[in-house]
Parts: C-alpha cells; structure tokens; sequence
C-alpha cells in the first residue's frame, strides 16, 4: 500500500550550485509571504500582514551572507520545517509569537549602549 | 481545494493543496536548475556588516596586547524569545559569514543568543593536592563564566537560592585542548585558555648522595 505523505511534505535534497540554491531560497520565500495572510487568520495573530511580511524578510536577512552551501541547505530545511508546521496547523499560538518578542514586548531589548548596559549590570 | 493531477510530483510539490497557494501557478513537474555556472551574487561575505576576522578563532588570548584588542559589545543584534534582563550583550554573532572550514554550528543549532555572548574557559582540572594519582587530569574542560548579574538570588518564599543562570552547572569534557577550540569556534562562543600548571618532578636517586665530588662536600654523610 502506497505511502501518502502529509501535506506540504518535500522529498530532502541538496542544492547542486549556489544558482540552484539561490532558486529554491526565492521559492521558499515566495511561499511564506503568500501564506502570510493565511497564518495571521488561522493563527489569530494581533497583527497586521505587513509585520508578518517583514518579520519573515528579517528572518532570511538574518543569513543573507553565509559561505558554505551546505549551511544554506540546512537552513532551506529549517525553514520548510517551519512552514510545513506552520500552515498544517501542528504550532500554537505561542509557538507562533516566539518570533514576534520584540514587537510584543518593546521593553524586552538589550540595552543601548554602554552606559545603559553598566547601570543594568549586564555588559 | 482544486483538482490535482495524480502524479508523484505533483503531491511533492510545495503548498499546492493550500487555498492560498491555489491561486499561484503551480508546474507540472519539478524543475531543477541545470544552469551550472554560477554568476557572481550581489552580495557577498564581504558585504557582511561585522568585523573582519583574521584568524579562525573568535578569540585568543594568547596574542600579543596589540594584535588582540578585545571587540566592541555589539548593541543592534537581534535578540530572540530567550533573551531576558540578565542576558550579556554579544560582541559577535554567528551568521555564517567566516571563512574557515568548520560548519557554522550556532547558525543552525537554534541555541539561544546568550551563549554567543558568554565567555567560557577551557582548562584542565588540576590533579588533586592531597593525593598523588592524577586519573582527573588527562582530560580538558569546558565551563562557563557566570553572568555578572542574574546567577544567584534568594527566592523571597523560601529563602532557597534562585539563579537566571542556564549555564551554571554545566561542563564538557574533551580530550584534547585543540578539539575544546574548535567546538568553541564552531559554536560560535568568545573563550579563552587557561594553561594548566604543569609539576615540576625533580628525579632523585639516593646513591646521589654518596658520589664522588671534586670539591668540599656541603654535608657530610660518613663519619
């Protein structure tokens, strides 16, 4: 008997080239923002698209300048791990909102500069 | 949910059973880049906005004063879910842009900020004074230096002690100080080596005393 895999499953692979790998990182992207208006309404996230759709920019900036090839072939990985999780249903609100820290709590931020670090105590 | 061709590929293919993604075009078949050469990108490891390195290591204390100024505490870094009012601030952030061969473990392990912010020491556990065996020094260690606040107070219920500090406790034995450097530069942590204090073992032989000197003996053994 055949085995049907679960929704938004994608077979592992590798990226033959940086062009290869360049390729499936706009695919990737492309897909999370099209589902941003999905995860705001199945999620009932406080927020609006926008904030949605620039967090999900800020998260593939964060490795806008890795090296190694193979580095970005795990992360491709991680972030259709996350979709998949994402648009089945399988994460919480909060597992959601573990990405959304700074917009939720603007207290919750390393201090500005020296003399703030010295008088909290954490340089 | 729209009709879908039964094929393998077309049940493989990403978000294709989503009503939203319905609306996109979706292909047929899956197709691979065959496109081999690579263009040069717009961007590059160069354009990376943090400090060069020009060693492998994040740092090492064994330079000379000049050559190993201690890096500035970077303030713009993106904190994550785990960060908290007792968090150090990093001086640098692993984001896969150093060049070396080893894998950029702290991109894709998910650990918390914080433990790229926290120096930790790799030393050799000295051999115990009161005994002569030495079976606890063969190996190296690796621990972490405590936060400056945060890693004790008194729980105002109990009295019991209360600590922010997730690292406290822990410890990771290696065999060799060269292994304990590279998982330190692979995870991207700051550390710093603390030579051991090698025994000095002066070898003695009791006939030495009885040997033939030239000059005036200093004690003399016989009668």
């Amino acid at each position: 008997m055949t085995i049907n895999p679960t929704y938004l499953a994608q077979r592992t692979r590798s990226s033959t080239s940086w062009n290869d790998a360049k390729r499936r990182v706009l695919h990737s992207y492309r897909h999370w923002l099209r589902a941003a208006p999905e995860i705001q309404s199945m999620y009932t996230i406080n927020l609006p698209v926008s904030t949605l759709r620039t967090k999900i920019r800020q998260e593939f900036e964060r490795h806008r300048y890795v090296n190694q090839l193979k580095t970005v072939d795990v992360l491709l990985f991680h972030s259709h791990q996350e979709f998949q999780e994402t648009l089945n249903f399988w994460k919480q609100l909060s597992h959601v909102l573990k990405y959304f820290r700074a917009e939720e709590d603007p207290k919750a931020k390393l201090p500005s500069n020296f003399i703030n670090g010295f008088l909290e105590g954490r340089n | 949910m729209a009709a879908l061709p039964r094929s393998i590929a077309s049940r493989l293919a990403p978000a294709v059973l989503r009503p939203s993604a319905a609306r996109a075009f979706v292909p047929a078949y899956r197709t691979y880049a065959t496109n081999t050469d690579d263009p040069a990108p717009k961007t590059s490891s160069e354009d990376a906005p943090v400090v060069k390195q020009t060693t492998d290591s994040t740092q090492i204390r064994e330079q000379s004063a000049a050559e190993g100024t201690p890096r500035k505490p970077d303030y713009n870094v993106a904190i994550d879910y785990r960060t908290s009012n007792f968090s150090p601030i990093p001086k640098r952030v692993m984001d896969g842009s150093e060049p070396g061969e080893s894998v950029a473990a702290a991109v894709l392990s998910g650990a918390p900020i914080d433990l790229q912010a926290r120096t930790v020491r790799i030393y050799k556990p000295t051999k115990a004074a009161t005994q002569s065996g030495d079976w606890h020094s063969h190996h190296w260690l690796m621990d972490w230096d405590p936060l400056p606040k945060g890693h004790r107070w008194e729980n105002p219920l109990m009295g019991w002690q209360s600590s922010a500090d997730f690292m406290n406790g822990h410890r990771i034995q290696f065999k060799s100080k060269e292994d304990a450097i590279a998982f330190a530069n692979k995870q991207g942590y700051e550390y710093f080596v603390q030579e051991p204090n090698e025994r000095r073992f002066v070898p003695k032989a009791y006939a030495n005393n009885f040997t033939h000197s030239f000059k005036k003996l200093k004690i003399i053994r016989t009668k």
